[in-house]
C-alpha cells in the first residue's frame, strides 16, 4: 500500500518536469500558420506567398526577439473547394498547432470565413492578398498587406482628370471587387468634374467580349476603368478593345490583368495597357533589389516580385516586429497588433506605414505596358507618393 | 444601323465557328445514337496543336491549322475504334459517364502540357488589324475565319447532299437497319464519319481559338454551347446546323450588346422556349400528325 504513492507521486514529478520542458520549449518557439493556395487553379498564388516567406526567412533567419519562429503551411484549395477550408484551417491552426499568427487568405470570402476563429483567439492575421474594403471591418485582428480594392480605382479617377479625361466609362468582373471598382471610379470621377458615360458589368462567363468593346466604343468614352480576373478573361477583353481600336485610342486603366508573369499570355494588342497598383518588379531601391537577388538564387532567373511575394514578404515582416514587441512576454496578440499601428518601414515596393485602421499608407504607381528590349513589360510612369487609404475601411 | 451591323458580323463570325465545332457532333449524334460529350475536346486538341506548332515548331498560320485537323481526325479515327465503339447501343447514362470521363482526362492532360493558364496566341501580321468596310471597320481575321468556315460547310453540304457517300449516310441515319439491309456498310461509314466529326471540331478550335480561348477546360466550357446549337438543330439535321448556329451566334452577341448584365442567360431562356415549343429541331420539318 505504501508503494503506490511513492510511485505516483514519482510518475507526478515526471510529468511535471516534462509539462514544464515543453512550456519552456513553447516560450521559445512561436508558430505561424500560412494559409493559402498550394494547389489547384490559384497554385501560382500560393507559389507567390511561398516564394515572398521564404525569401524573408533566406534574409532574416528564424530567430527574433529571442524566439523561434516556424511556419506551418496548409493548403486551402482555392478555387477546388469552399470558403470555408479557410476557415476549418484557421480553426486547427489555432487550436491543435497552437499558433500565435496567421497569414495567407488569399481571397475574401476565406478571409471572411476566418474572421470568428481570429476574434475568438485574439489571433492577428495579416491578409495578404484580399482587397474587399469591408474585411478590416470584421475583425480588429485583421492587417491587410496588400490594397483596398477602392484605392487604385479612386486614383485612376484623379489622374484620368488630371490628364484632362472627361468621358468615364467602367467595366468590371460582374462580383463584389468589380462592383466596388465601378463604385469607386465614378464618384471620384464625378467628384472631380468629370462625366461618367457607362458602366458595363462583364459576367464571369464571359467568352467573346466583342459586345462589350461595342458598347464601350459607341459611348465614345475618353478614359475606361478595366477590372476583370486576370488569366483568360483579361486576354480577351483587351484584345476585343485592341480589335475596336480603343486600345490606341483611349485611356484604359486596370490594376492586376496584365502583370509582368502574365505578359506572355498577351500580343503586342496590350501595348498602351495602364494599371495601377501598389507594387512594380522594375522598382529600383535597395530593398527590391535585394528581394529580386534572394528570389533568383533560390528560385531561378523566372522568379520575380509579385503582388502576392510581396504581400507575404511584408506580412512575414510585420509578423517579426509583432514577435519582437512581445520579447520575454508571453505572445499576446492585441497588444502586439497595438505595437505595429503608426510602424513604417522601407518595403521592396517603396515606404510603408500601417495606417491606425490597419491599412497601409503606400506608394501607388502608374504603368503602361510598352515592348521593351524585344520584351512586353510594364513600365512604371507615375507614382503616387504615399497614398492614405480610404477612411471608410475602419 | 451600325449597332445591326456590328451584331450581324460579330455574330455570324461567332455562329459560324460554332457550326464548325458542333456539326460533327449532330451527324454523329444523329448517326451512331452517341452522345459524345467529349466532342468539345477534339476542338480543343486541335486548337492546341494548332497553336502550338505555330509558336514552338514555327509553322504558319495555316499549315499548322491543317496539320492539326489531319492528326485530330487520326485521333478521333482511333479513339472510335478503341472507346468509343463499345459506346454504340449502350444505355445513355453510360454514355454520358464515360464521355464526360474522356473530358475530364483531356483536361487533366491538358493542364499538364500546357499549364492551367489560357493558351496565348499570336496571330500572323496578315491577320491581325482591321479593315474598312465601308460602313465600319471589321477585324481582319473574322473575315478570313468566316471565309473558310463558308467554303468548308459549303464543301460539307456538296459531300452530304450531292455525292453518292452523302446519300449513304444520309441513308443511314434514316434507318440504320434499311441502310445496312441494302448492303451499306454502315460502322465504316460511322468511322468516317467520326474521323469528319472529329477533325472539323479541330478546325473550330484552331482558327476559332482568338475567339474562343484555348485554356484546359475548354471541352466543358464550349460544350453548353455546343449542346445548344445540337438540341437546337435536332438529331442528325446536318443542314439546320448552319442556320442555327449563326440564329445563336447573333442572340447571344445581341444578348450581350443590348443586356450586358443578363446577356448570358438569354440564349438559355431561349433554349428552354425553343425546346418547348419545337421539340425536334428548330427548322425540322413538322411532322404530321
Amino acid at each position: 500500500m505504501k508503494k503506490i504513492p511513492g510511485r505516483f507521486v514519482a510518475a507526478m514529478a515526471l510529468s511535471v518536469l516534462a509539462a514544464s520542458f515543453q512550456l519552456a520549449r513553447a516560450e521559445e518557439t512561436v508558430k505561424i500558420g500560412i494559409v493559402g493556395p498550394f494547389s489547384g487553379p490559384f497554385a501560382t498564388t500560393g507559389t507567390g506567398f511561398r516564394q515572398g516567406l521564404e525569401a524573408y526567412i533566406a534574409q532574416h533567419g528564424t530567430e527574433i526577439g529571442g524566439r523561434k519562429v516556424q511556419l506551418i503551411y496548409r493548403d486551402s484549395e482555392t478555387g477546388s473547394s469552399d470558403p470555408s477550408v479557410a476557415k476549418r484551417l484557421a480553426q486547427e491552426l489555432v487550436v491543435s498547432d497552437n499558433v500565435a499568427l496567421l497569414g495567407g487568405f488569399m481571397l475574401t470570402p476565406e478571409a471572411a470565413a476566418a474572421a470568428p476563429v481570429a476574434n475568438e483567439a485574439k489571433t492577428p492575421l495579416l491578409l495578404f492578398n484580399a482587397a474587399t474594403p469591408a474585411l478590416l471591418g470584421m475583425s480588429p485582428y485583421y492587417i491587410r498587406m496588400g490594397q483596398n480594392i477602392a484605392q487604385p480605382a479612386e486614383l485612376g479617377a484623379t489622374w484620368a482628370r488630371q490628364l484632362g479625361k472627361s468621358r468615364g466609362y467602367t467595366a468590371t468582373a460582374d462580383y463584389a471587387p468589380g462592383h466596388i471598382v465601378e463604385e469607386a471610379f465614378a464618384a471620384k470621377f464625378t467628384a472631380e468634374g468629370g462625366k461618367m458615360v457607362g458602366k458595363d458589368r462583364i459576367p464571369l462567363k464571359t467568352v467573346d467580349f466583342a459586345p462589350f468593346a461595342e458598347r464601350i466604343a459607341n459611348a465614345n468614352p475618353d478614359v475606361l476603368e478595366v477590372f476583370i480576373t486576370p488569366g483568360a478573361p483579361a486576354v480577351g477583353f483587351i484584345k476585343a478593345l485592341a480589335a475596336r481600336g480603343l486600345t490606341k485610342k483611349i485611356l484604359i486603366i486596370g490594376q492586376g490583368e496584365a502583370e509582368d508573369n502574365d505578359l506572355h499570355l498577351y500580343d503586342d494588342s496590350v501595348i498602351g495597357f495602364h494599371s495601377i497598383i501598389y507594387l512594380s518588379a522594375a522598382l529600383d531601391n535597395p530593398e527590391n533589389n535585394a528581394l529580386k537577388t534572394v528570389l533568383h538564387q533560390k528560385f531561378g532567373p523566372g522568379a520575380s516580385p509579385s503582388a502576392f511575394t510581396i504581400g507575404a514578404y511584408d506580412g512575414l515582416h510585420i509578423m517579426y516586429k509583432m514577435i519582437e514587441s512581445q520579447a520575454g512576454k508571453p505572445f499576446d496578440g492585441a497588444a502586439a497588433i497595438k505595437a505595429v499601428i503608426g510602424y513604417s518601414w522601407k518595403s521592396p515596393r517603396g515606404p510603408v506605414t500601417i495606417a491606425p485602421n490597419r491599412e497601409l499608407v503606400q506608394n501607388f504607381y502608374v504603368r503602361e505596358v510598352e515592348r521593351k528590349d524585344g520584351k512586353l513589360q510594364n513600365v512604371v510612369i507615375k507614382t503616387f507618393e504615399q497614398v492614405q487609404p480610404p477612411a471608410s475601411a475602419k | 444601323m451600325s449597332v445591326v451591323a456590328f451584331i450581324l458580323l460579330y455574330g455570324v463570325s461567332y455562329g459560324l465557328v460554332l457550326c464548325l465545332i458542333s456539326v460533327g457532333l449532330v451527324v454523329t449524334m444523329g448517326l451512331m445514337r452517341v452522345i459524345n460529350l467529349a466532342h468539345g475536346a477534339f476542338a480543343a486538341i486541335g486548337g492546341y496543336i494548332a497553336i502550338g506548332l505555330m509558336t514552338h515548331v514555327g509553322l504558319p498560320f495555316a499549315a499548322a491549322v491543317v496539320a492539326a485537323v489531319a492528326f485530330v481526325a487520326v485521333l478521333s479515327l482511333a479513339s472510335e475504334k478503341v472507346l468509343f465503339v463499345h459506346l454504340y447501343g449502350a444505355p445513355e447514362l453510360d454514355q454520358v459517364l464515360m464521355t464526360i470521363g474522356v473530358n475530364f482526362v483531356v483536361v487533366a492532360a491538358l493542364t499538364l502540357c500546357f499549364g492551367p493558364d489560357v493558351y496565348p496566341i499570336r496571330l500572323p501580321p496578315w491577320l491581325s488589324g482591321s479593315v474598312d468596310l465601308g460602313f465600319r471597320t471589321f477585324e481582319v481575321y473574322r473575315i478570313v475565319t468566316m471565309a473558310v468556315c463558308l467554303v468548308v460547310i459549303g464543301l460539307l453540304w456538296v459531300a452530304f447532299d450531292r455525292t453518292n457517300l452523302g446519300a449513304r449516310l444520309r441513308a443511314a441515319v434514316d434507318n440504320r437497319g434499311m441502310a445496312q439491309a441494302t448492303g451499306i456498310n454502315v460502322p465504316r461509314l460511322f468511322s468516317l464519319t467520326f474521323a469528319t466529326g472529329g477533325g472539323l471540331a479541330a478546325l473550330g478550335g484552331a482558327i476559332g481559338a482568338p475567339m474562343l480561348p484555348l485554356e484546359p477546360t475548354y471541352p466543358f466550357k464550349y460544350l453548353v454551347l455546343v449542346l445548344v446549337v445540337v438540341a437546337l438543330s435536332g438529331f442528325g439535321n446536318v443542314r439546320a446546323v448552319v442556320g442555327v448556329s449563326i440564329f445563336v451566334g447573333i442572340v447571344d452577341t445581341a444578348g450581350r450588346f443590348f443586356l450586358p448584365d443578363l446577356g448570358a442567360f438569354i440564349i438559355y431562356v431561349l433554349l428552354i422556349v425553343l425546346m418547348i415549343w419545337r421539340r425536334q429541331g428548330l427548322f425540322a420539318a413538322r411532322v404530321a400528325t
